[in-house]
């Protein structure tokens, strides 16, 4: 009997011209923003590929130099598109792609697109995700909110119920029908997302993709059935079809367009982030109270001293096997390498407490438990942003301390005019960004699992108890 | 029975559908086959409808006051009564749409609260104006009403055959029914019904607004369906078409039946008498 209803629902709403335009619409705007969204990801990568070759060019051919010249003389890293990149933008033009790597500074990353934007960028982006956030759930409210009241109003729910049809049955069934409506949009937008993940795939990480795009399909797909129950439910349950329509349309707006932005003021108030002129400045301070490398008259530079003096057993600095200059460089730098971890340590995990926290709002608000995760496995997210941060930290520091110790071996206190033979910079290995592994992804995503997971079971229990049809 | 009945016609197609090639019948010419019975109760002298002592309370508002009444198979009752009377109300709790206040709705033996889903089984609904998918033509509606009431899909050369019966034309079969008139889907409901193989017609007010002929074809349908075993309990407000087709009539005013009797005993001037009476009282 399912199958039966939902062959006339689906009969119906094709003979409906609306759901034909919609449809199509909708279809349309979701392959350009897939194939848009590839060719901009492809043109991205591209470019931040020819600049992290000239970059590393400009690295190994500086010449003869000074070491710590050279690590003053730093480099750009950017941080590589994910496959998935393309579906959903997440928060990259926000966060930034790129930071320079140099001695003494963890910077913060900079160039972030969104500062680049006109204010009507503020309206959201164009892209495969806003699509399937935005109107694939005003669709599903468009086709289901006279559902029932629709036929409440016209007088065929009488003649249902006057049959005697199970409403659990009708429920499923128009659920059916609705869901079999819809993938005249979803099946050939999946195909083309597979298609164009293909496209865009540069192998080594084809599995890894392909478990991101099928958790992400999964995601987006239980997403529409939650919101097509719920639409369901809403117009079984309205007094009319007016009704049904402005509580479906009043859920769409303050799930769709105001909890993110009032979840994420919330996250703020709850976790504040310092502005980032009072974040250099804190870590500022906290430097200023380590060690000064370039300062001999630096008292803590004393105690340094006195250390490499007791290690390499010698009276004076003079009389070091070593450059003193460069050992105080790399005291001063892993002391700094102690205030970034603790400010920005600080500063991610407030980051972290608010995504948290916005995960659990998806409990009220199911689109952000949907955004998290379509963030996430797109590789796009605040996390996957820390990850690549860390690894650029990393190989900043693995770089200055490259120069320093090579600084340090080869030379005596006090020679800073001297120079580093030209091939000497090839030696040090390009950045290579290791982005996280699906499961490691997952591992951010646990909430807004667990929230979803929730909506779920809501979803099926309303199903499964479905309420008596109020006819009268 | 049906079978043989639809042998005698010469099949043609109609959008892969086989059909009689028959001209539009004739009122006088439709016959509307017995149908193989669902399952009954096995006492055959189960009354088809019973109320007893049947009440609705709204608040203070009594709209059905202790009603008894038993309606037997091959019998057609007509409840008359102004509005607020309590005839739709009647209907109502007989459909399970609300929940009695006080006794039993009974269909064919079957308390239609303790099990609803079972009863409905042997009814058919028809109210004031059928309400029919206008996307659909009228035959994918009887498909559709049917096909939810039926235990085995219904064929659709069947289907088209009882929308001839009824007297639907052949393009008016594969015409969508959003430009019907009232009559012609009232004659789509009538179908659904035959579809069913009901035992039980529930009639709210079906011939209001109808023209004479309409309203004469309409009662020549339900003649027939009574005269097949159906039992139908018909609300009404026209006098002449409850003398003309029903076997009984009930009178009913502020929730109460007030007066029955059997149409074979009084004319249609009586009658008449009658209501006026009791709704002067």
């Amino acid at each position: 009997m399912i199958a039966h209803i939902a062959r006339k629902e689906r009969t119906e709403m094709w003979r409906d011209g609306r759901f034909r335009v919609a449809s199509i619409a909708l279809l349309l705007l979701l392959a350009v923003a897939l194939l848009t969204g590839l060719t901009a990801s492809r043109s991205t990568a591209r470019d931040h590929e020819a600049a992290q070759e000239a970059m590393r060019g400009f690295w190994v051919n500086q010449g003869a130099k000074n070491p710590h010249s050279a690590a003053h003389y730093g480099l750009w890293v950017f941080k590589p598109s994910l496959p998935l990149s393309f579906v959903d933008h997440g928060v990259d033009a926000y966060t930034g792609v790129t930071t320079w790597l140099e001695a003494h500074k963890q910077n913060e990353f900079t160039r972030r697109p969104a500062m680049d934007r006109p204010s009507v960028a503020r309206f959201g982006e164009w892209t495969a995700a806003a699509v399937l956030q935005l109107l694939v759930p005003l669709l599903i409210v468009m086709l289901a909110f006279p559902a029932f009241a629709g036929e409440r109003d016209t007088g065929t729910l009488r003649q249902l119920a006057a049959i005697g049809v199970p409403m659990r049955t009708l429920m499923l069934g128009k659920a059916t029908g609705i869901a079999s409506a819809l993938a005249v949009v979803l099946v050939p937008a999946t195909v083309l997302g597979v298609a164009t993940l293909w496209l865009g795939a540069d192998g080594g990480r084809g599995t890894d993709d392909l478990m991101r795009f099928a958790l992400l399909s999964a995601t987006y797909l239980l997403y529409f059935a939650v919101v097509l129950v719920l639409a369901l439910v809403v117009s079984a349950r309205a007094r009319n079809v007016r009704t049904a329509l402005v509580v479906l349309l009043g859920f769409w707006t303050l799930n769709s367009l105001v909890a993110p932005r009032a979840v994420a003021d919330l996250a703020r108030q709850f976790f504040p982030t310092p502005s980032s002129v009072a974040f250099q400045a804190a870590m500022q301070r906290d430097i200023e109270q380590g060690l000064d490398g370039h300062n001999p008259a630096d008292s803590r530079r004393k105690t340094v001293e006195a250390q490499a003096l007791r290690e390499y057993r010698a009276v004076s600095l003079d009389a070091l096997p070593v450059n003193f200059d460069a050992i105080a460089m790399q005291a001063s730098e892993e002391y700094a390498n102690t205030v970034f971890d603790r400010h920005f340590g600080a500063l991610y995990d407030q980051y972290r407490a608010q995504n948290t926290l916005t995960q659990w709002a998806g409990l009220v608000s199911p689109l952000l438990a949907v955004r998290s995760l379509s963030m996430g496995l797109a590789g796009t997210d605040v996390e996957q942003h820390r990850h690549f941060a860390v690894q650029a930290e990393l190989y900043r520091r693995g770089l200055i301390k490259w120069t320093n110790d090579y600084f340090r071996d080869n030379t005596r206190t006090g020679e800073w005019d001297w120079k580093a033979p030209p091939e000497l910079w090839a030696k040090y290995p390009p950045f290579e960004y290791e982005a996280p592994l699906f499961g490691q992804s997952l591992a951010t995503q646990r909430t807004a699992l667990l929230v979803l997971g929730a909506w779920l079971l809501l979803s099926v229990g309303l199903l499964v108890r479905a309420p008596a049809l109020p006819v009268v | 029975m049906f079978a043989l009945m639809i042998a005698r016609y010469h099949y043609y197609k109609i959008n892969g559908a086989t059909v009689p090639p028959t001209t539009q019948p004739l009122m006088s010419s439709i016959v509307i086959a017995a149908p193989s019975r669902g399952a009954l109760p096995a006492n055959a002298t189960t009354p088809r409808l019973a109320a007893r002592g049947l009440t609705k309370r709204y608040g203070d508002v009594t709209a059905l006051d202790a009603l008894d009444l038993t309606i037997a198979a091959g019998e057609v009752y007509c409840l008359l009564g102004a509005n607020g009377a309590g005839k739709s109300t009647t209907i109502n709790l007989f459909l399970n749409f609300v929940a009695p206040s006080a006794g039993a709705a009974e269909v064919c033996g079957i308390d239609v609260t303790r099990d609803p889903l079972q009863a409905k089984r042997h009814i058919a609904y028809i109210p004031e104006t059928v309400m029919l998918y206008k996307q659909l033509t009228a035959l994918e509606n009887l498909e559709y009403f049917a096909g939810l009431a039926a235990d085995e899909p219904l064929s659709r050369d069947t289907l088209v055959a009882h929308l001839r019966e009824v007297g639907l034309r052949d393009e008016q079969i594969q015409q969508r029914v959003g430009g019907f008139s009232k009559g012609m889907r009232q004659k789509v409901g009538i179908a659904i019904a035959v579809a069913r193989h009901a035992d039980v017609l529930l009639l709210d007010e079906p011939t209001s607004g109808l023209d004479p002929k309409a309203s004469n074809e309409f009662s020549a349908l339900i003649a027939q369906l009574r005269d097949r075993g159906a039992a139908v309990l018909m609300a009404t407000h026209d006098l002449f078409r409850a003398k003309e087709s029903g076997t009984r009539v009930g009178i009913m005013k502020r929730g109460k039946l007030v007066a029955q009797m059997a149409t074979a005993d009084i004319g249609h001037a009586d009658l008449e008498q009658l209501y006026l009476t009791h709704m002067h009282d």
